[in-house]
C-alpha cells in the first residue's frame, strides 16, 4: 500500500511538472512581457526595457522555467521582489521560501495572498453544490434505472436531459429574472459581504442552484445506465424472484455495484466544480477561483496561472487517487498488490 | 477692484458684454486666471451651480454603496484609470476642481494668481486644511513635495506629460539604446521652477506661458499626498480628504469611514463603500435590482435600457469629450498617403455608428479631436459620408480596388467592439476590408501605441489642447498614431499661449483643418456618459470624468 501511494505521489509530481511547463510554454505565445504588465499600460518603452533587462526576461524558455521552479521550492528569491527593480513589490513571507508562487502582475500582490481566499470561496460554493448533486443524482439515477423505459424513467430522463442542456449563463439569467426581478426574494449578486442588505447564506442560493441544475442530470444519467446494467444481472433476478422487497434489493444488493462506475464520474465533478465554475462566478460576481483563472489568463498573469494550474492538477490527481481507493472499497476484487 | 486680479479680466468682461465671448467662456477664463468662482458667476450675471441645495437640507448618516471595479493601487500619482482615482479621491484631494460644466475652482487652494505673461503662477493654499493623522495643517512644503514628485521621471506619473513644455524640459542623457538612438529623459527646467514662497504659498515659475495650469492640477493622478507616506497607498494612508479608508481588497471592494474634522462641507454619510461586481454587465443590473448597491460608477446604454423601468432607479447622463478614435500609423505602406486617410474619414456614416454602437447616446465628431464643448472649438464645415469621393481618393492614391488591413481593438467595454464592427462594415463599402483583432484589455494596452491600425478610447479632458498635446504632438509619450507634423506642432504651441478665446479659436480652426486634411484619425462620435443611482441618493451629479465625490452625496431614509 505504501509503495502504491509513493508511486502515485511520484506520478502526481511528474504530472504537475509537465502541466506547469506546458502552461509556461504556452504563455510564451501571448503578446506582452512581464515587464510591461508589471509597469502598466502607460509606462514608456524605456522603463519597460530597463525592467526586462533587470528581470532577465529575455533568457531562453528553459532557463526561465528553471528559475521559476527555483523560486517555487525556495532555492532562489523571486526576482520581481528585488528592490533593484523599483517595483515596490513586497511579500510579508520574504522573497525566498518553499511554496513561493511568485508575484501576480495582475493583482500586484504575492500569488499566495490572492489565490487561497479565492480557492476557499470556490471550495465552499463547489462543496455546497456537490452535497446536493450527490444525493439528487443518485436518487434520480437509481429510480430511472430501476425500470428502464417506464413512465418514471422517461419523466426523470426528460428532466435530467433538459436541465443538463441549459447552459449555466442561460439558467443564471433565467433564475435572476425570476427570483430577483419579478419576485424579489433573493439577491442577484454574491460578493460575499453582508453589507448589501442580504445575509451571506442567501447569496449562495442562486449560484449553487445554477451549478446543481447544470450538473446533476449528467451524473444521474451515468448512474441510470450503470443501474440498468446491474438490474439485468442474475443475482438481482434471483433476489426479485425470492420475493425480496424492492427497497432492500436496491439498498443492499444493487446500489453498491451500480455505484462502481459512476463513482469516478462523481469524483470528476469535483474537478469540474473547482475549475469549471467560471461562468457561474462571472454571472453572480462571485469572488472565486474560476474568475481569478479567467482574469489571469486574459491578462497573461503567468505566476497566478501557474499556481492555479498546479492547484487544479493537484485536485485532479487527488480525486483520482480517492477514486481508486474508493474502487477498492466498493469492489472487493480490486486490491493493491 | 482687487489689485491682485489678473490684468486680462477687465478685457474679458468687456468681451462678454459686447458679446464677443459667451458667458461660459468668460467663466472658464476668468476662473482660470484666478478670479473666484463666486465673483466670476456674479460678474457673468448667472447663478452659481450647486448652491440650490443647502448643506443643512442634506439628510445625515447612513451607508452608500457604489458598484465599481476595484483595481490594484500602489501609488496615487500613478493612477491610470478613473476607477483607481475614485478609490483614492475619497482620502486624498486636489489643489483645484473642474466642475461638470468645465469651470475650474480652487479646492485645496484658496485662490491662485497668474502673471500677465502667464509664466508665473502663485498658488495660495487654504489655511484650514488638516491632515487626518496628527491634525497637522497642509503646508507649502507638502504641496512642493507633491509637485516635484510628479515631475520626477523615475516616479513615472502621467502628470509629467502635462508639465512638459512649461515646467519640465526634455534632455538627452548622452546614453544610447540598443538601436543607437539617444536616450531621453526629463527634469524641471530650473531649480526654482517650483518654489516655496511662504508656509501657505507656492509659486510656479514657467519657461513658457501656459493657460491650463489650474486644469492640469486637476488631472486625475495629481493628488496631494502626505510626504511621510512616500507614495504608498492603502487603508492606512494619510489624507486631507473627507473619508478614512478602512478596508481595500482588489477585486472585492473598498470601505470608508467619514471624518468628523473634515475642513470642507460634508461628508453627510457615516460610511461609504465600493463593491466590485466584476466584468459581467448583468451583475450590475442584478445588484441594482436586489438593492445590493445604491448605484454604479458607470452604466452603458444596454444596462440603462434594462434598468430604467426599475421604480427605485434614477438615470443620469452627461455629455462628455470621451471618444474613440480609429487611428492609422502614417508610416505604414497603406496609410502613408494622406488621401487614403481622408478616404477612411469620408467612408463613415456617423449617425449610423452612434445608433448602432451607442444606441443613440452620442453626438457626431469631426475627426479633429476637438469637441464642441471645448472652449477653443471652432466650427468647420461638416464632414459628410461620401462614398464616391472616398473611392476616388483611394484610386488616386493607388488603391482602386481597396486593400485589406487588421484593426486591433478590445472587446470590453462592449461599445468599443460594436463601434469597431460598424466601422469595419462601413469601410468595406469603399473596398477597404478590415479584419478586427480583438485583444483582452490588458493585452490591448501592450500594443496600443505600436499596432499600425487600432481603435482607442480617450477620456474626457476639459481643454482640447490637453488631448492634442498628449496624443498628436510629435514624439509625445501617448502619441499612439506616430503622427508628426511640424506645422501642427507649431500651431499647437501657439494655441497653448494664447489667452484670448477668440484668437485661440482662430488658431484652433487651422489645427482642426490640418487634422481633417492630413490627420491620422477617424473619429466617429463624442460619447454621452451615463449611470444609475437609487432615487434615495441625494446630491449626486454625474461628472464627465466619471469622478465620484462621496462627501457630496447623502442618503434619504
Amino acid at each position: 500500500m505504501a509503495n502504491f501511494l509513493l508511486r502515485r505521489l511520484a506520478m502526481m509530481i511528474l504530472t504537475m511538472l509537465c502541466a506547469s511547463f506546458l502552461v509556461f510554454a504556452i504563455c510564451e505565445f501571448t503578446p506582452g512581457s512581464v515587464a510591461r504588465k508589471s509597469l502598466g499600460p502607460f509606462a514608456t518603452q524605456q522603463q519597460v526595457d530597463l525592467l526586462t533587462e533587470k528581470l532577465k526576461a529575455n533568457d531562453p524558455l528553459l532557463v526561465r522555467y528553471g528559475r521559476w521552479l527555483g523560486v517555487l521550492v525556495g532555492a532562489i528569491p523571486d526576482p520581481l521582489q528585488d528592490p533593484a527593480t523599483g517595483l515596490n513589490f513586497k511579500d510579508p513571507r520574504g522573497a525566498q521560501y518553499f511554496g513561493n508562487f511568485g508575484y501576480s502582475t495582475l493583482n500586484k500582490l504575492p500569488v499566495n495572498d490572492v489565490i487561497w481566499d479565492r480557492l476557499g470561496n470556490t471550495a465552499i460554493l463547489a462543496g455546497l453544490a456537490f452535497l446536493l448533486i450527490v444525493p439528487l443524482s443518485i436518487i434520480f439515477g437509481v429510480l430511472s434505472g430501476l425500470k428502464e423505459g417506464g413512465v418514471l424513467d422517461r419523466t426523470l430522463s426528460v428532466i435530467c436531459i433538459t436541465f443538463t442542456s441549459i447552459p449555466e449563463f442561460a439558467s443564471g439569467v433565467f433564475l435572476v429574472t425570476l427570483f430577483v426581478i419579478l419576485w424579489p426574494i433573493l439577491p442577484g449578486t454574491s460578493p460575499l459581504n453582508s453589507d448589501g442588505g442580504w445575509a451571506v447564506p442567501y447569496q449562495f442560493v442562486l449560484p449553487v442552484a445554477v451549478l446543481v441544475i447544470y450538473d446533476f442530470g449528467y451524473v444521474a444519467r451515468m448512474i441510470r445506465v450503470s443501474m440498468i446494467g446491474v438490474m439485468e444481472r442474475p443475482y438481482i433476478r434471483t433476489a426479485i424472484l425470492k420475493g425480496m422487497s424492492t427497497r432492500r434489493m436496491v439498498l443492499s444488493h444493487a446500489l453498491r455495484n451500480a455505484m462502481i462506475a459512476p463513482f469516478t464520474v462523481l469524483l470528476l465533478q469535483i474537478n469540474f466544480l473547482i475549475s469549471g465554475v467560471v461562468v457561474t462566478e462571472l454571472v453572480f460576481a462571485y469572488p472565486g477561483f474560476g474568475r481569478l483563472i479567467l482574469e489571469a489568463s486574459l491578462f497573461g498573469d503567468m505566476a497566478t496561472l501557474e499556481a492555479a494550474t498546479l492547484i487544479t492538477v493537484a485536485v485532479a490527481v487527488v480525486t483520482q487517487l480517492l477514486g481508486d481507493l474508493g474502487y477498492m472499497l466498493l469492489d472487493p476484487r480490486i486490491r493493491v498488490r | 477692484m482687487d489689485k491682485t486680479q489678473h490684468t486680462y479680466i477687465p478685457t474679458l468682461v468687456d468681451e462678454m458684454s459686447s458679446g464677443a465671448i459667451g458667458r461660459r467662456d468668460f467663466l472658464r477664463k476668468a476662473t482660470l486666471l484666478g478670479l473666484s468662482a463666486a465673483a466670476a458667476y456674479s460678474m457673468a450675471g448667472v447663478a452659481m451651480p450647486g448652491v440650490g441645495v443647502q448643506a443643512e437640507d442634506m439628510p445625515k448618516g447612513g451607508n452608500l454603496r457604489i458598484g465599481m471595479r476595484c483595481m490594484e493601487i500602489k501609488d496615487p500619482h500613478l493612477a491610470d484609470f478613473a476607477e483607481k482615482s475614485n478609490v483614492i479621491r475619497q482620502v486624498c484631494e486636489y489643489l483645484t476642481f473642474t466642475d461638470r460644466n468645465n469651470i475650474t475652482h480652487p479646492y485645496l487652494l484658496e485662490k491662485w494668481e497668474a502673471s500677465d505673461d502667464l509664466k508665473t503662477w502663485t498658488l495660495h493654499i487654504r489655511k484650514d486644511v488638516k491632515w487626518r493623522k496628527g491634525g497637522r495643517p497642509l503646508t507649502a512644503d507638502d504641496v512642493v513635495w507633491n509637485l516635484k514628485r510628479v515631475s520626477d521621471p523615475n516616479v513615472g506619473s502621467s502628470v509629467l506629460g502635462l508639465f512638459t513644455g512649461y515646467l519640465v524640459q526634455e534632455y538627452e542623457t548622452g546614453e544610447k539604446d540598443e538601436k543607437g538612438n539617444t536616450k531621453k529623459s526629463s527634469k524641471l527646467w530650473a531649480d526654482n521652477a517650483i518654489e516655496k514662497v511662504d508656509d501657505y504659498t507656492v509659486r510656479l515659475n514657467c519657461f513658457a506661458p501656459q493657460i491650463a495650469v489650474p486644469e492640469h492640477l486637476y488631472h486625475y493622478p495629481m493628488f496631494i499626498l502626505d510626504p511621510a507616506d512616500n507614495g504608498a497607498f492603502g487603508p492606512d494612508a494619510n489624507g486631507t480628504g473627507p473619508f478614512e479608508m478602512t478596508e481595500y481588497t482588489v477585486g472585492k471592494g473598498a470601505k470608508y469611514k467619514a471624518r468628523t474634522d473634515y475642513w470642507g462641507t460634508g461628508p453627510y454619510l457615516d460610511t461609504f463603500e465600493y463593491v466590485d461586481l466584476g466584468d459581467n454587465p448583468g451583475a450590475g443590473i442584478a445588484a441594482m435590482a436586489s438593492k445590493q448597491v445604491d448605484g454604479l460608477s458607470e452604466a452603458d446604454a444596454v444596462q440603462i435600457n434594462s434598468m430604467k423601468n426599475f421604480p427605485h432607479v434614477a438615470v443620469y447622463q452627461v455629455e462628455t469629450t470621451q471618444t474613440v478614435v480609429a487611428r492609422m500609423h502614417p508610416d505604414t505602406e497603406q496609410f502613408k498617403d494622406k488621401r487614403v486617410r481622408q478616404a477612411m474619414r469620408y467612408a463613415i456614416d456617423r449617425d449610423k455608428v452612434i445608433q448602432t454602437a451607442l444606441l443613440g447616446a452620442g453626438a457626431p465628431a469631426e475627426d479633429h479631436h476637438v469637441a464642441p464643448s471645448h472652449p477653443e472649438y471652432a466650427a468647420l464645415p461638416k464632414y459628410p459620408r461620401d462614398i464616391e469621393k472616398a473611392k476616388k481618393l483611394l484610386a488616386d492614391a493607388g488603391y482602386p480596388d481597396g486593400f485589406e488591413f487588421d484593426m486591433v481593438t478590445r472587446p470590453d467595454p462592449i461599445w468599443e467592439l460594436n463601434t469597431a464592427q460598424v466601422l469595419a462594415q462601413q469601410f468595406a463599402d469603399i473596398g477597404v476590408k478590415i479584419n478586427i483583432k480583438a485583444l483582452p484589455s490588458a493585452q490591448y494596452w501592450e500594443v496600443w501605441t505600436t499596432a499600425p491600425f487600432s481603435l482607442t478610447a480617450w477620456g474626457h479632458r476639459p481643454l482640447a489642447i490637453m488631448t492634442l498635446s498628449l496624443a498628436y504632438r510629435s514624439n509625445a509619450a501617448w502619441n499612439e498614431s506616430n503622427y508628426s507634423n511640424p506645422d501642427f506642432d507649431k500651431l499647437l504651441t501657439e494655441a497653448e499661449g494664447i489667452l484670448d478665446p477668440n484668437e485661440r479659436s482662430k488658431v484652433m480652426a487651422k489645427i482642426e483643418a490640418i487634422m481633417q486634411e492630413d490627420g491620422p484619425i477617424v473619429q466617429p462620435f463624442w460619447r454621452v456618459f451615463s449611470t444609475v443611482m437609487d432615487k434615495k441618493v441625494k446630491g449626486f451629479e454625474l461628472h464627465p470624468s466619471q469622478y465620484i465625490f462621496a462627501h457630496q452625496y447623502a442618503i434619504s431614509a
